[in-house]
């Protein structure tokens, strides 16, 4: 629990250095406005990529750039039903990302869920409360999925009991 | 260097951190210095401590190589990096963390 503390404590620090964000137009293409850090064009806009791990199982890569940040998930995995749930259920929120504005519809590759904040993120939202959000959302994801397990296994325990009274 | 991690792990660690190769590309270089340092702050017990006879010109360095530390996962490294990158944090301020991201120059 202590290490899930510093863990937070380390990605909001980090957060909250590298949510610097300003408009920027896109400089290949006039009149077009790019979040640099997905296309990754020019080096001199780009800072940076941090991953910080906590164990070999949960990591999360922050990638900044001038005018959008990239942050990747992986959450913890212990067993092949966590596996599971926790693909359908980051899939069930990634599919909806248009409600969450800072979503990416896709993870990044090798992460299970990504966030893009965008510098118009920072002009509508305020950013303290843009990495409470983040951090709130790692702190429930673990209890979601938790919760999720125990809630398949009674399922499946009543199920089971269910069935097999009418071998007795 | 002998010597490093038995008696003086913070003196260990300025030597190691006072070594860095900043201004070269040599990635080897860079992975035999990295080891050093890995040594120093992994023996260090008391952080607070450490902090106290460390200068601050090597806050910057020294978090640079923690992100280093952050990167690599294994779990021992991960729980003493997070803890000095707490207590830098507390120290150093959103600076360093911010210099430390923005340098692309000066790697570690």
């Amino acid at each position: 629990a202590n290490t899930l503390r510093l863990y937070l404590t380390c990605i909001r620090n980090t957060l909250e250095a590298a949510m610097c964000l300003q408009n920027f137009p896109c400089q290949e293409v006039e009149r077009h406005n790019k979040p640099e850090v997905e296309l990754k064009t020019s080096s001199e806009l780009l800072l940076n990529p941090v991953l910080i791990c906590r164990n070999e199982a949960e990591k999360c890569l922050v990638e900044t750039s001038i005018n959008s940040i990239r942050i990747s998930l992986k959450v913890k995995q212990a067993d092949e039903l966590e596996n599971i749930l926790a693909k359908k259920f980051l899939r069930f929120l990634s599919m909806r990302a248009e409600a969450f504005q800072v979503l990416r519809r896709k993870p990044v590759q090798g992460y299970d869920i990504s966030f893009l904040i965008t510098n118009y993120h920072c002009e509508d939202m305020h950013k303290h409360k843009l990495i409470d959000f983040i951090v709130q959302f790692m702190e429930d994801i673990d209890k979601e999925i938790s919760e999720l397990k125990l809630s398949v296994n009674t399922r499946g325990r009543l199920v089971a009991t269910e069935f097999l009274k009418q071998f007795i | 260097m002998c010597g490093t991690g038995r008696s003086k792990p913070v003196e260990a660690l300025k030597t190691a951190l006072e070594g860095s190769p900043l201004k070269t590309r040599d990635e080897r270089c860079k992975s035999a210095n990295w080891i050093v340092v890995h040594r120093a702050m992994m023996a260090i017990r008391d952080i607070d401590g450490m902090f106290n006879s460390l200068d601050t010109e090597y806050y910057d360095i020294l978090m640079k190589y923690l992100y280093r530390g952050l990167s690599t996962g294994d779990r021992p490294t991960c729980d003493q990096c997070l803890k000095i990158h707490e207590k830098l944090t507390e120290r150093a301020g959103l600076g360093c963390i911010l210099r430390s991201l923005a340098d692309t120059v000066n790697t570690v």
